[in-house]
């Protein structure tokens, strides 16, 4: 039988998924000491981990190559795509926020405004929730820049603690855009092939998590 | 200005060769199969009026079409589904035709996915539709043709049943609106548990919001129904899964064991599907290779009611699957190279039919000298050539 494959976001979500495969039980030294290889095996079961960027976790596992994966909400929310969405893992925790300028009213006046973020996707979806017409720019590192630089009028972005914002003269407008974790996702024809050993794997880290 | 002339665009490709018979033999066990057990084909156009795909009732959306317009500027699509036009078709050309009507289709079904994902905007689609009959004896009659198709081409298949009237009876009990059951409906369909919670919470404690809140983790075996018996009170919802139950007791005799399997989450985007729903799937693909299901309301809309009941199969999907397993016999090597000396060139011809009606494969050369001939023959691998002049004298290339 071919390993499970589970492809990781390479990081900080690979490093607490590590966290609580450990936790389960799972053998995950050939993760650890993994040099520059990509595909490692986990000691004792019949499982394969994948390093991959995020986005690439949700493309490996929507055409079937990895059975599962572990990718943040935004990224999902950012991608879409076909496949299952089958556990909240509960860290990894942040919010898409939308924010401005400390001290103007975003919502004032009948301009257009200008929304600069890495995620156009989630920030279209947002805006035309409320009926409101924007231009997107896509910024690829530090959007906190592109107000300040008189590029844009706000950000929409990830947010932990809101502490880069407020050191960049930035306040958050409105921070319920969506809450964000890591999710445990699925092929979906994995899922129905392989759904033993995929929910014995998930029942593991499901009664891991949160510990 | 940018010439595209030697590329495909994207999502589509050419098929060569291998791919090419892959593709055909899948498309030709598989009409076989339905030809057999009485279903007719039939072709239709690959350019339809946007009217007959509009999103409410196809659950394609309208930025997955290709679109163009006629002549006269209405806005027409590249067909995204082979269903509607047949349900058209046979509410208007076969309109006196008696009942029922059993049809196949085995043609292309054009979607314009986001780029850069891996997925075919071109895609292969067979199928049937059983048209003007209700009940268990057709929902059988397709299921098992489902079945019989998929076991010709691959042995570990699984099919999957579900009831697209056990979500909607369960849902209707939900004090929400339809836009929050719809999106209820697409968190279900991902199998999203985080989300579906987080819209039930704001619900309340209340019965139906907890079947809802199990129902993508209801599939597996038969002890699945058993589960759902147990949450359930709702007379409508329990006859949805009696009658799953009954189907999968009648499947269960096809010794297909493990391979039958039953999900309840199974609540498709197409919202044509009003009772019983099945899915197809096959080591070796990410997607589902077969979709179908009853489909009892769809006929109203065009003004003429009838039940009906199909599925389609992705021939792609099942090619590629069967290729890469090496079950698609190998592209064919001539046996025989015939080459005429010159001013016999007819009786070379007539000598290639011959062997051809003799069922020998023969490829009539097209060089000018017999030692071309020869070369040719070697380099592709053809053991003999045959030389058609006053005699007709074969031998060996040595290939």
């Amino acid at each position: 039988m071919k390993p499970l494959r589970i492809a990781l976001t390479k990081g900080r979500l690979e490093k607490d998924t590590v966290g609580l495969l450990e936790a389960a039980g799972f053998d995950c030294t050939a993760v650890r000491e993994k040099g520059r290889r990509l595909i490692l095996p986990i000691g004792g079961a019949n499982i394969e981990v994948v390093l991959a960027k995020a986005a690439d976790v949700i493309t490996y596992v929507e055409n079937g190559v990895c059975d599962l994966g572990v990718v943040g909400k935004d990224t999902i929310m950012e991608n879409g795509r076909s496949f299952y969405e089958i556990l909240d893992l509960g860290f990894g925790k942040c919010r898409f926020a939308l924010a401005g300028k400390a001290g103007t009213d975003f919502f004032s006046g009948y301009e257009a405004k200008t929304i600069a973020t890495k995620y156009p996707n989630v920030t279209r979806g947002f805006f035309e929730g409320k009926g409101m017409d924007i231009r997107i720019i896509k910024i690829e590192g530090s959007v906190e820049l592109a107000p300040l630089l008189g590029l844009a009028d706000a950000i929409v972005d990830i947010v932990e603690t809101g502490s880069t914002l407020r050191e960049n003269g930035l306040e958050i407008i409105e921070d319920n855009v969506a809450p964000i974790s890591a999710r445990l996702i699925a092929n979906t024809a994995s899922l129905k092939l392989r759904k033993a050993e995929i929910e014995e794997l998930t029942k593991k880290m499901e009664a891991e998590r949160g510990k | 200005m940018k010439d595209y002339f030697r590329i495909t665009p994207e999502g589509t490709k050419d098929l060569l060769f291998e791919e090419c018979l892959a593709n055909r033999t899948v498309s030709s066990i598989l009409g076989s199969v339905f030809s057999h057990r009485g279903f007719h084909e039939v072709l239709t156009p690959g350019i339809e009026f946007y009217d007959l795909f509009s999103e409410e009732i196809s659950g394609i959306p309208m930025e997955s079409m290709f679109k163009m317009s006629d002549s006269k500027g209405r806005l027409m699509v590249m067909r995204p589904d082979s269903t509607l036009p047949i349900a058209r078709m046979v509410t208007t050309r076969l309109m006196n035709e008696r009942h029922p009507i059993r049809l196949y289709y085995n043609q292309r079904v054009y979607r314009c996915n986001p780029g850069l994902t891996g997925r075919s905007n071109e895609v292969m689609q067979t199928g049937i539709e059983l048209i003007g009959a209700k009940g268990k004896r057709a929902d059988l009659e397709t299921i098992t043709t489902a079945i019989e198709a998929l076991s010709k081409c691959v042995p570990d298949f699984r099919i999957e049943l579900g009831n697209a009237a056990f979500f909607k009876a369960v849902a209707k009990n939900l004090p929400v609106s339809d836009e929050k059951r719809e999106e209820i409906r697409t968190l279900i369909e991902s199998k999203n548990y985080s989300a579906l919670n987080s819209v039930l919470d704001k619900i309340g404690d209340i019965q139906a919001a907890d079947i809802i809140r199990k129902l993508p983790g209801l599939f597996g075996g038969v002890e699945v129904l058993d589960e759902a018996y147990k949450l359930c009170n709702d007379e409508t919802a329990l006859k949805t899964l009696e009658y799953v139950r009954e189907i999968y007791n009648d499947l269960s005799k096809l010794g297909l064991g493990e391979r039958l399997i039953i999900d309840l989450g199974l609540v498709q985007r197409n919202d044509y599907y009003s009772d019983i729903v099945f899915s197809g799937y096959v080591m070796g693909s990410g997607e589902p290779v077969l979709i179908g299901g009853r489909y009892d309301k769809l006929l109203d809309r065009f003004g003429l009611p009838a039940p009906a009941v199909g599925f389609g199969i992705n021939v792609d999907a099942l090619a590629g699957v069967m290729l890469e397993r090496g079950n698609i016999p190998q592209k064919q090597v001539p046996a025989v190279l015939v080459h005429s000396v010159k001013g016999h060139e007819i009786e070379a011809i007539k000598y290639t039919m011959a062997l051809s009606e003799a069922n020998i494969l023969g490829e009539n050369s097209v060089f000018e000298t017999e030692e071309q001939a020869l070369e040719y023959a070697r380099y592709k691998g053809i053991k003999k050539l045959a030389i058609v002049g006053d005699e007709i004298k074969t031998v060996d290339t040595g290939a």
